[in-house]
């Protein structure tokens, strides 16, 4: 990769996006779940500014139909962050509430959005209480019976 | 000829009585307008026979391919002799099956005649040395598992009619019986908890019951509570739909008290914690008092639940306050106990607990009006019931056991769709202990008294609540959640306001929200026994 990139340089006028993060960040925002995933594995600056929460909120809440209000971010990040959220609500709720293919272009309602965050604060708790039975949540985990 | 000639069926199964009037040996009428002769005394006959030839066809699909690319040498037209041919082609013993004795057929009827149940358990039990084929024993272990049924129902008929030594013998047939069943699941592990229950209120009803005071340790109750509330909907489904209750009667107020009658590890209240924080407007002073039994090991577990919720809500910026109240019964609680302030807005919430004051007193006012006699006194907002949907507080023994077996063998059935374990054993345990309560206990220790939602309804609407209807917010959330749960089978129904979780169009458990209707003369926080009985 090395290699390819000092061909280019010889060929175009100086061109890397990792050295214009704020682009980057912007067009990492509009990856769905498992592309930034699969981005956050390129390399290290990438995986710096995948691991970057506001991100994740945007994915969370990229398909509401109107803007979450101001006071959901102190709640969720208190909560355990975005990138939590996500992976421990909004995916499985999703795509069980969806189809997966659906995923990433599917609205989601107010009900959705508060029943994620409901069941992510159960999850927050749980993990509090004695992190043995932080189970609440694992029957979202569970295959999907056909 | 069958045996049902005899007068023994003892609820008139569908086969004879069905063509109407008709001598039994008279051709069935509907059948042969489709091309079969069936005699109608046959009828039943031949549907068991069916039966068994799907089986065994389903079972050994290799050895049936014969029957296809032979030419037609049984008549079809004529059922009977045409299916017991074919299941005589399948079994290598010629006509085995027909050396079977006829099952009765399954039916609820209390009144069995048990003559003809202990006959068909002999015959039963010499049968199956004969038997080394696998497709007719599947056949036998679902007759076992009906032979069963009735076999409790008899077991129990005669606990009611006090004959308690055929009863202990009945229970020793019934074990032999589950060998022969597969207990891992449906009807055979039912069984077995109800076959666990009556040896136990025939043999040791002191011991037996569970759930009267002091004989489980509160921290087991909280662990197979917590172990029920992950393996199935039905604890989730109450929370979220009394917190979204609460929620809409909070709105506008900004001074709020919650009063858990069961406070367990608290885990209703972080998802309300967090729908305050963010409902428009900011978060209310929440103040939270939780009812639990007194922890005997000097720890003081209330105070500790208290201490992550208010963990919790700090977290989030909600202002809050928590009170425990340690009671070993609901009715030991007094409400200056709760300290519930002039202005706030009060909600009540008794998860399954309403439930527990049925047992009559009959010396003074039964517990459930003093209890419901200080709740309408405090003047909720709202209060917040939920109750297993299920008629277990009948006076009549059998009547109660009939209506348990029903609804704990749906509400097994509903926990089989559950992978996790170790909760889907606890919560199994956690099941058992309220089937032993509904049927081994008696008195002021059977405190399981379930009684369905219309008779909530009457007991509350008289004693001066009237009903809040649970919006469609509450439905629509309930609907989403059971979609997540991802079992098929799980429903939520909506009835004049309240909304009941069942498995397959039986409901299981019913939620309910009330509002005291206006009193003028009693003043808010103030105790007031009298005030009962004034008319509005």
């Amino acid at each position: 990769m090395q290699q390819k990139k000092a061909e280019e340089k010889e060929k175009k006028p100086k061109f890397c996006i990792n050295d214009h993060t704020d682009i980057l960040t912007e067009i990492l925002k509009r990856l769905d779940g498992p592309s930034l995933g699969v981005a956050a594995c390129v390399c290290r600056l990438w995986s710096a500014i995948a691991r970057n929460d506001s991100l994740w909120e945007h994915l969370c809440f990229r398909h509401v139909a109107s803007p979450a209000p101001s006071s959901v971010r102190p709640v969720v990040l208190a909560l355990g962050g975005y990138k939590r959220l996500y992976m421990v609500c909004v995916r499985p709720v999703l795509s069980r509430l969806g189809h997966s293919d659906l995923v990433r272009r599917r609205f989601w309602t107010r009900d959705e959005v508060q029943l994620s965050l409901s069941l992510f604060c159960v999850d927050y708790y749980e993990r509090r209480l004695g992190g043995a039975s932080a189970s609440s949540l694992m029957f979202l985990c569970k295959p999907v019976n056909v | 000829m069958s045996p049902y000639d005899s007068a023994t069926s003892s609820g008139g199964g569908s086969g004879s009585s069905a063509s109407s009037g008709a001598k039994p040996s008279e051709i069935d009428g509907l059948l042969a307008g489709a091309g079969y002769k069936v005699r109608s005394s046959d009828l039943r006959h031949v549907a068991q026979r069916l039966e068994r030839l799907e089986t065994a066809m389903v079972n050994s699909p290799a050895e049936i391919s014969h029957l296809a690319s032979d030419s037609v040498h049984y008549n079809p037209s004529d059922i009977a002799s045409w299916v017991d041919s074919l299941l005589s082609e399948l079994h290598q013993t010629a006509s085995m099956p027909s050396d079977l004795p006829d099952l009765p057929d399954l039916m609820v009827a209390p009144a069995i005649n048990h003559t003809v149940v202990s006959e068909a358990a002999w015959t039963d039990r010499d049968a199956p040395q004969q038997m080394n084929q696998f497709t007719v024993v599947t056949a036998m272990e679902e007759d076992s598992g009906i032979r069963l049924v009735h076999m409790l129902m008899t077991c129990a008929e005669s606990v009611q009619r006090g004959a308690l030594a055929f009863a202990g013998s009945l229970i020793e047939d019934m074990q032999a019986l589950l060998t022969r069943v597969n207990t891992g699941c449906g009807i055979g592990k039912v069984a077995e908890y109800f076959i666990d229950a009556l040896r136990r209120r025939i043999f040791s009803p002191q011991s037996a019951c569970f759930g009267g005071s002091g004989s489980a340790s509160p921290y087991e109750n909280e662990v197979l509570y917590h172990h029920f509330y992950e393996a199935c909907p039905y604890l989730k489904f109450a929370h979220f739909t009394a917190n979204q209750a609460i929620l809409e009667a909070f709105d506008g107020h900004d001074c709020v008290h919650v009063i858990d009658f069961n406070l367990m590890h608290g885990l209703q209240w972080p998802a309300l914690i967090q729908a305050l924080a963010l409902r428009p407007g900011g978060p209310p002073l929440l103040r939270l008092t939780g009812i639990g039994p007194p922890s005997p090991d000097g720890r003081d577990s209330l105070r500790e639940v208290g201490l992550r919720l208010a963990e919790l809500a700090r977290s989030v910026n909600v202002r809050f306050a928590f009170r425990g109240v340690a009671a070993t019964r609901l009715e030991d609680v007094k409400p200056w106990m709760l300290q519930v302030g002039p202005k706030e807005a009060v909600a009540v919430n008794s998860i399954m607990q309403l439930h527990r004051l049925l047992g009559s007193d009959s010396t003074r006012n039964s517990p459930v009006e003093v209890v419901l006699g200080w709740i309408r006194n405090l003047n909720p907002k709202i209060m917040t019931v939920i109750e297993q949907e299920a008629n277990h507080n009948q006076p009549g023994f059998m009547d109660r056991f009939t209506e348990a077996l029903y609804y704990y063998s749906t509400m097994f059935d509903s926990l089989e769709a559950c992978t996790l374990q170790p909760e889907k054993a606890l919560a199994e345990i956690y099941i058992q202990r309220e089937i032993c309560n509904v049927v081994c206990c008696e008195g002021s220790a059977r405190v399981e008294r379930h009684e369905p939602l219309g008779k909530w309804r009457a007991r509350l609407g008289q004693a001066g609540f009237r009903p809040l209807h649970l919006g469609s917010n509450a439905f629509k959330q309930a609907s989403m959640l059971l979609t997540l749960f991802s079992a098929e089978g799980y429903c939520v129904e909506e009835k004049e306001g309240c909304l009941t979780l069942g498995w397959h169009s039986r409901p299981l458990i019913a939620a309910s929200a009330w509002q005291a209707l206006p009193d003028a003369s009693s003043p808010l926080g103030i105790v007031n026994q009298n005030s009962n009985h004034n008319a509005l």
